[in-house]
């Protein structure tokens, strides 16, 4: 019964004539290039822009400057504590060392001395590399015992002049710097990218293995 | 040219196609599933430098050297210090959990003011000079009514600084009734000033570190008797070198289950056993003739008293215990070669016990030579570093001032604090003969036998200052709290005083700044006696508490400040030759047999014995359990809000219970109900409950969980010493 | 660069835990709550649901008064090497998500939080009761959250967590090793929270196949035994008693069956 009635159905005379048939293939090509290049911009253009949020550090940093004026490259304030760990963006105390009065007239030495040296606050620095609670990372072994060199996971920083926009990344909270500025994820350099995926191919090509959970997890 | 259906079916293709080119899919699902680890909720604890820094517990008087893990300036964890000489590194629960006391829910954060009805738990913060001056106001008001022995004091115990700044601070305004929380240390104190004839108070010491062979009296050896962890770690190293431990208890605690073997008296014939013990060992010339010839006075006495009263036929009668057991265990315990050693005071020994049980088992010790020897049981004299506690213008403060608890008294002349008497003497006057009181680092409403007498009493008292630092039962009755800082903020000497073998004052340090609005107990008092002026305020003669323990502290200081503890590491008792007092010099053995209360209740109406069982897990003490600590009380003590009653399957059978099911447990105190766990290491007829739970102050962590012992248990007041040496109650219990 | 595998021997992390010596005092317990952020909640009376990474059990004989004995057990992880210690855990085998594997480089089962979808079906497979699942978000009120401690991650609804034999020491252990550039560790240098705490020394922990370290020798005691051995899951933590009794609870034995007194041998040393 069915069939016969679908079967009177496509008999009905309404069939589209061949040209118009044609140009509505057309139409659907076109319309389907349209829905693909759409969200091809979406993706690859609007997506980037939406997902990261830029925040402006409290004030400017010249990590070259310091350099010049250090004798032990980045472990000169990057210290390593006693115990081996690794204690991360210096504290106010380790920079009041020399900066209890300004050392220059740059503003934002002045925004320092001003407002956190002055009120024995700690800057709220925004850390491009930040990583997960879960994440455990010895930096100890790295540039320790691997002798690795800072600028293999965290590039030319400690050259640069001043500090970059911090994108954050509005659904995982993390900097762009994780992901890697490049949205598809494509690196060039071994600095580019600090995901899961990355130390453990590093520590795949150099250590024969990705190692266990624990190795890096906590 | 017509746009249709097909035609957006074509753009979202396209769109689904070209998304599938982009990033956006695997980049989104990546993001999301980090999303997803990362509640707001769920902290993130911050890193920062680590460190320890050394301090020493108060939670307990096992004086405990502590090591505090610190990041940055928080405390996230308490260790055992390595170098202390108690506990060696070891740790109990408690200690463990320190951190949630600091920042835990049931701190009071601030001085407060009752504005409802007592135990409404209604308050209102006042400032610390408002609650000084009040404090001040009443205190000068006694003084112009030439009342001031009606105002009184309870604190934890009267060694160390703080304990005697309160004492002081009561004698110069002219108050005795500084009290104390009552333990067995009492009654050990009593023992010795009554066997040796010392008048200076003695710590009593045992050197277990040097013994072979233990026997303990329902001793809680390894649940928190004496100093918890050098208990625990001497009981490892009996075992290591094959050390006996004999365990004379109607129970089979962890003591028990660890001990050599269980001797079950009936309860309430301990001291009958003991004397048993003494008698066989004097029949058969077992005793040390050295000790007993030359050092000591009365023992023909005793020796008659004892074989004419304690032979072992009469005994194993009264204890239940085979002749032929009673007399192994007494040569064993004298045998040649061994160093031997008893001690007494029930569970954690937080109870006074009695008289005659005390002296009977301290005779034991003295029959065999075991007095001040290595291995045996010791009288310490404690370290004397607070001069200013002795000043004679104190004492003539008070000259004719009574105590209310008759301690000291002709009637009680060894006891220096009869705390359990105050409630009846309360209770007893029309108008409460004590019209202010101070209480810190003490919860009598929580610990004392008989709870509902105890707050009776506490409500008829019209003034009553808390120095608590946590919300406790007795904070809770009283009128005014003055938190003081715990333990972790707060600088204090602790002169240990749990048993050890030598004097050890630890330092408790401040390793956090005060989190809240707190202030030094030491330094509440000398604001009030600076208030106070006259003789009072010339009697602190310090700017604060710190410079106070300084100065006391003296020589010591710099040694505590650095190490956390002062001991005397080569430390040895008096020979037998100086080391007592009386009138002879010697040890007094005594020939009087003391008369025992008996267990209250009608053995009709309550066919049953109910007593505590104490453990590790559970404070029972004046400090709170925490949220860990509650978390490690087994199902078979605490069943959601409930308490486990443990009871022998067959008594549990006779009974008409089941394993498992609720009941209805009654004393002649009160009712409550439980659930009932059968468990074969129980002496059929009894009944234990843990001790420590059913709080009614605190936090949702600890208030109303189970029922309290000292809620359904009254005391029972030891008629030589006044001290309350209630260990159980008669009880029923039926199925409901 | 050497591949680090080749370079280290094997480490296999174990305990010999005397239950002659434990008291049941519950220190292991909290030392383990305090040290590896382990939540509470306002009833823990329900074994069930109340996570104790280290839990204490009460055995009995069940012999009528006064004959009557007890032993306490403290149960951690067994962290488990399956049959030739290769790795074949009970709960390892069975994660859908690789959320728990086994570190061939010390012998510890572990647990990443994050990467657990809660579907417990290592719950189901650990014969020990070892792993926990969190029913609920955790709430640390008042203060409580200064408590926590950065080295281990705090955990959220949702997911199973259980005694990683206090890893985290083990990280900042070997961190301050290659720091001092070393690459061993003395036996006091890692050491578990709970041993660490026990006042009556009855827990022993350090490298199972390190003839230097305690263990070693511990866990051939005539008297040591592990739990369930007949399963073959190859359990890291030995126990030690004189009790007969104590031992035989330790697996399913007939009644006429003899006590195993020596536990099988099952590990592969590398």
């Amino acid at each position: 019964m069915t069939t016969s009635d679908h079967k009177a159905k496509g008999d009905a005379p309404d069939k589209a004539p061949k040209g118009r048939e044609g140009s509505s293939f057309g139409i659907i090509v076109s319309f389907f290039l349209i829905g693909f290049g759409l969200s091809m911009a979406v993706g690859w253009i609007a997506f980037p822009k939406l997902l990261y949020s830029e925040k402006q550090q409290p004030f400017d940093f010249n990590h070259a400057i310091h350099m010049d004026l250090v004798d032990e490259g980045c472990e000169s304030c990057h210290l390593f504590r006693e115990d081996g760990t690794y204690a991360g963006v210096p504290t106010l105390d380790q920079c009041s060392g020399c900066h209890e009065d300004a050392q220059s007239d740059s503003p934002d030495e002045e925004i320092f001395v001003n407002e956190y040296v002055a009120n024995q606050q700690e800057v709220p620095w925004l850390i491009y590399s930040k990583q997960p609670d879960c994440v455990f990372f010895s930096h100890a072994v790295h540039v320790k015992t691997a002798e690795m060199e800072c600028a293999e996971c965290h590039g030319d920083i400690g050259t640069s002049e001043s500090l970059k926009v911090y994108r954050e990344n509005r659904i995982t909270g993390y900097s762009q710097d994780i992901w890697g500025a490049n949205i598809a994820g494509l690196k060039k350099n071994t600095w580019d990218r600090m995901k899961m995926d990355d130390c453990g191919s590093c520590h795949l090509e150099r250590m024969g293995s990705k190692g266990p959970c624990f190795q890096c997890h906590k | 040219m017509k746009i249709d259906r097909r035609s957006f079916l074509a753009l979202g293709i396209g769109a689904a196609a070209g998304t599938a080119f982009t990033p956006l899919p695997w980049k989104l699902t990546d993001d999301l599933s980090i999303w997803t680890q990362n509640w707001p909720w769920t902290p993130v604890p911050e890193d920062g430098d680590a460190y320890y820094d050394h301090s020493v517990c108060t939670l307990c008087p096992g004086g405990c050297g502590i090591l505090v893990r610190k990041i940055n300036d928080r405390i996230v964890k308490i260790e055992g210090m390595p170098s202390h000489p108690v506990n060696r590194g070891g740790i109990c629960a408690l200690g463990i959990s320190g951190p949630q006391l600091l920042y835990g829910p049931d701190r009071v954060i601030a001085p407060m003011k009752r504005s409802g009805a007592r135990g409404e738990g209604k308050w209102t913060t006042l400032s610390w000079d408002d609650a000084i001056a009040e404090v001040l106001d009443r205190l000068k008001k006694l003084e112009a009514d030439n009342k001031t022995e009606h105002l009184a004091c309870i604190c934890d115990t009267d060694r160390g600084t703080v304990p005697q700044l309160f004492k002081r601070m009561l004698s110069l305004f002219g108050s005795p009734n500084f009290m104390t929380t009552p333990s067995m240390y009492d009654s050990y104190e009593a023992v010795l000033k009554k066997m040796h004839g010392r008048k200076d108070t003695l710590d009593i010491g045992f050197d277990f570190e040097n013994t072979d062979f233990i026997l303990s009296f329902g001793s809680g050896v390894i649940e928190g008797w004496g100093s918890p962890v050098r208990m625990i770690m001497a009981n490892s190293a009996w075992k290591t070198k094959k050390a006996k431990q004999i365990q004379i208890e109607q129970r089979l605690s962890n003591t028990a289950a660890s001990s050599n073997g269980l001797f079950a008296v009936k309860p309430g014939t301990e001291a009958d056993l003991a004397l048993g013990l003494a008698c066989v060992i004097m029949e058969e010339e077992l005793y040390d003739k050295a000790f007993t010839g030359a050092y000591s006075t009365g023992f023909p006495e005793f020796r008659n008293m004892v074989t004419k009263n304690y032979n072992p036929d009469v005994v194993a009668e009264k204890t239940g215990i085979e002749r032929h057991l009673i007399i192994e265990l007494a040569r064993h315990f004298a045998s040649a070669g061994t160093s031997s050693l008893a001690i007494c005071g029930r569970g954690k020994g937080q109870t006074a016990g009695s008289m005659m049980e005390f002296m009977a088992v301290h005779s034991l010790n003295a029959l065999v030579g075991k007095i001040n020897t290595p291995g045996g049981v010791w009288s310490v004299e404690h370290p004397d570093y607070i001069p200013w506690a002795k000043e004679m213008n104190v004492r003539a403060a008070i000259a004719g001032k009574k105590r209310i608890d008759e301690a000291g008294s002709p009637v009680y002349p060894d006891s220096l604090s009869l705390l359990n008497r105050l409630p009846s003497k309360i209770l007893e006057s029309k108008e409460s003969p004590i019209e202010m009181l101070f209480v810190s680092n003490a919860n009598p409403a929580y610990t004392l036998a008989g709870t509902d007498k105890v707050i009776e009493a506490l409500g008829k008292i019209p003034f009553i200052v808390s120095f608590s630092s946590y919300m406790d039962e007795t904070a809770d009755q009283a009128d005014l709290i003055l938190p003081n800082h715990i333990y972790l903020e707060r600088y204090q000497d602790v002169p240990v005083r749990g048993g050890l073998a030598r004097p050890v004052i630890g330092l408790t340090r401040p390793v956090v700044e005060p989190q809240y609005d707190t202030m030094h107990s030491g330094d509440v008092v000398l604001k009030l006696a600076k208030g106070l002026g006259g003789q009072v305020g010339e009697g602190f003669p310090w700017d604060d508490y710190k410079d106070c323990l300084e100065k006391t502290m003296a020589d010591r200081w710099k040694e505590l400040e650095e190490t956390g503890f002062w001991t005397d590491e080569a430390y040895q008792p008096k020979p037998w030759a100086g080391a007592f007092g009386g009138t002879y010099g010697k040890f007094a053995f005594s020939d009087t047999i003391l008369p025992l209360p008996d267990l209250e209740g009608d053995v009709k109406d309550y066919p049953l014995i109910l007593i505590p069982k104490e453990s590790m897990r559970i404070s029972s003490s004046h400090i709170g359990d925490t949220p860990f600590t509650v978390k490690t009380v087994p199902d078979t003590e605490l069943k959601g809000k409930t308490l486990v009653i443990e009871i022998n399957p067959r008594t549990g059978k006779e009974q008409g219970l089941a394993d498992g099911k609720d009941a209805v447990l009654k004393t002649p105190l009160g009712q409550v109900r439980v659930k009932v766990s059968f468990f074969e290491g129980i002496m059929p007829g009894l009944m234990a409950m843990p001790k420590g739970l059913g709080h009614t102050a605190y936090g949702k962590y600890l208030k109303g969980k189970g029922a309290s012992y000292n809620a359904l248990v009254g005391p029972m007041e030891d008629p030589v010493s006044g001290q309350d040496i209630s260990w159980g109650i008669r009880a029923r219990i039926s199925r409901v | 660069m050497k591949k680090e595998s080749s370079h280290e021997p094997g480490r296999k992390y174990g305990m010999v835990i005397d239950l002659d010596k434990c008291t049941g005092c519950g220190s292991c317990m909290v030392a383990c709550m305090a040290e590896n952020n382990v939540s509470f909640k306002e009833d823990e009376s329900n074994k069930l649901d109340s996570i104790t990474w280290m839990r204490v059990y009460r055995l009995t004989n069940n012999k009528p008064f006064p004959e009557t004995e007890i032993r306490y057990l403290p149960r951690p992880c067994m962290h488990c090497g399956g049959k030739g210690d290769l790795g074949h855990s009970p709960c390892v085998s069975v994660c859908p998500a690789t959320a728990t594997d086994y570190d061939h480089k010390t012998g510890i089962v572990s647990q990443i939080y994050t990467r657990c979808f809660g579907c417990r079906y290592c719950m189901a497979a650990c014969p020990y009761h070892a792993r926990y699942f969190n029913w609920w978000d955790p709430i640390w009120p008042a203060d409580l959250k200064k408590s926590l401690s950065p080295n281990v991650s705090p955990r959220m609804r949702g997911v199973v967590e259980k005694c990683s034999f206090c890893f985290h020491r083990y990280q900042l252990a070997m961190e301050r090793a290659y720091n001092e550039d070393r690459r061993e560790l003395e036996e006091a240098e890692y050491q578990t929270a709970c041993t660490q705490a026990c006042p009556a020394g009855a827990i022993v922990f350090g490298d199972l196949n390190n003839p230097d370290h305690a263990v070693h020798t511990l866990k051939d005691h005539p008297n040591a035994f592990r739990l369930l051995e007949r399963l073959g899951t190859n359990p890291k933590v030995y126990y030690i008693s004189d009790r007969e009794w104590v031992r035989r609870s330790g697996d399913n034995y007939l009644n006429n069956e003899k006590t195993n007194t020596k536990p099988a041998v099952q590990e592969h040393h590398s």
